[in-house]
């Protein structure tokens, strides 16, 4: 994509973002196709604190310092989602990341959602665990926390490689509920069989609308969409004008 | 007042405003210059350097955290604790080349001897558990989805394996995987890529417009 391209697409996003987010203060909510990735999130974390376990979030190699930061960001925002719930059912997650920069961002959120219950000392910062940054040695590592720790459902939301299938096979073992969203090409290429509960793509950005249905969540998933929308039709008008020769 | 304080100028100086001039500077190189360590650099590379030192002091905070975590599991004698001990001590060890002084006869030996005696070998023999673990995944789904969308995927992963692989008598393969490589493989590819690439930029723009912040409790 050239620098003309991203300016174009940067301009076109901004305008849609801050008009829809204007027209959303007082317009109609957004309609969202619910998936079951992220929406089952609730029933695992109410299952995890009836059982006394802990559901497993691997976030992933990405950090916030390379090319994957969006895809961690979308990772982490169900971390964020999720965060007020665990704690309320004294069942907070244990989160395992792949890159040090993820480290202090997600126990923040944790520690602010124990803040918000008036539980800040109940707060343990070893439920964020740094494993290791080589993304074979952090899945091996999560794997092993999947095998051993008491966990009651095995999630992934963010950057992985192929070597996912190290963390999905730990699961898969213990029979665990599992769950992700992915956007990597071999990632997904390596959790489609293990996993029946995965969004593919496009779809792991949708995750903070997913799960909070807060109405500037939905908006930029609806700016998402038209932005999509006017990208197909331009592909499809371009392949059309050059098939006749117009361009 | 104390909002505006506290929370959006911190969110404007360390999100908004950086990511705006690095995006920038990747749109229009050349325009935004800085006279900076006697030298004419970009303001985007300069912040992109104060990036990646504030990433190398996250590097100590996750040592820390691997300390703290399996330090824990070694002081409570929790389930596996003497591979968290065998870990911390490989990790200790690990920091000694690098940190002796330089010109010592054998550092560099040493160091270079870590990386291709231990983690190397360990990195490869992991890698090659996922072939594995990949197998086993091709089963499994046989066993749990029955469909036909399991079907058709375990037939295109051993055509396009075959395929791949020079048999003698199975030549013909070879163009059923350039086709499936080449025509539903890249159009599928093509298409979740450029949904990936909006999501990434409606993704950067909420953190430039300030909808999106982790960071923050506002």
């Amino acid at each position: 994509m050239n620098v003309g391209a991203i300016l174009l697409l940067v301009l076109t996003g901004v305008i849609f973002l801050v008009l829809l987010i204007l027209r959303g203060r007082k317009g109609p909510r957004p309609e969202i196709r619910p998936l079951p990735a992220f929406q089952d999130l609730w029933k695992e974390t109410g299952y995890a604190a009836e059982s006394g376990g802990a559901i497993h979030i691997a976030l992933g190699t990405g950090g916030l310092n390379g090319e994957d930061a969006a895809t961690s960001l979308a990772g982490v925002q169900v971390v964020e989602a999720l965060a007020d719930a665990a704690v309320s059912y004294e069942a907070p997650p244990l989160i395992t990341v792949g890159n040090p920069t993820l480290l202090p961002l997600a126990q923040d959120l944790l520690r602010r959602a124990y803040e918000r219950r008036d539980v800040a000392e109940m707060y343990d910062p070893s439920r964020v665990q740094f494993v290791a940054p080589s993304p074979v040695a952090y899945a091996a590592g999560a794997a092993h926390i999947v095998a051993t720790e008491n966990v009651t459902a095995n999630t992934m939301y963010g950057a992985f490689g192929a070597e996912v299938s190290l963390i999905t096979d730990a699961g898969a073992r213990r029979d665990l509920p599992q769950l992700a969203a992915a956007a990597d090409t071999r990632a997904l290429g390596a959790l489609y069989p293990t996993i029946g509960r995965l969004a593919v793509g496009e779809e792991l950005y949708a995750a903070a609308a997913q799960m909070t249905g807060k109405r500037r969540d939905l908006v930029s998933l609806a700016t998402q969409d038209i932005l999509r929308v006017i990208l197909v039709l331009v592909i499809v008008g371009g392949a059309v004008l050059a098939y006749l020769g117009i361009l | 007042m104390s909002k505006l304080v506290k929370q959006w100028i911190p969110s404007l100086l360390f999100a908004t405003i950086p990511g705006l001039v690095v995006l920038l500077g990747y749109l229009f190189p050349g325009r935004l210059l800085i006279q900076f360590q006697g030298r004419v650099v970009e303001w985007r590379d300069v912040l992109v350097e104060w990036a990646v030192i504030v990433a190398a002091f996250a590097f100590l905070l996750g040592i820390f955290n691997i300390l703290r975590v399996h330090g824990g599991r070694i002081g409570h004698r929790r389930q596996g604790w003497p591979y968290s001990l065998l870990l911390l001590l490989v990790m200790v060890v690990a920091w000694i080349p690098p940190l002796l002084p330089m010109g010592i006869p054998g550092q560099e030996t040493l160091d270079r001897a870590v990386f291709d005696y231990v983690i190397s070998p360990v990195g490869a023999s992991l890698a090659a558990l996922v072939v594995f673990t990949l197998a086993l995944a091709a089963f499994r789904l046989l066993r749990v989805r029955r469909g036909a969308g399991a079907v058709l995927f375990l037939l295109t992963v051993a055509v396009v394996l075959l395929g791949s692989v020079p048999f003698i008598g199975l030549e013909w393969l070879a163009g059923i995987r350039d086709w499936i490589i080449n025509v539903p493989g890249m159009a599928g590819m093509r298409g979740l890529l450029l949904g990936v690439a909006l999501g990434t930029v409606i993704t950067a723009l909420r953190v430039l417009v300030v909808s999106e912040r982790p960071h923050s409790e506002f």
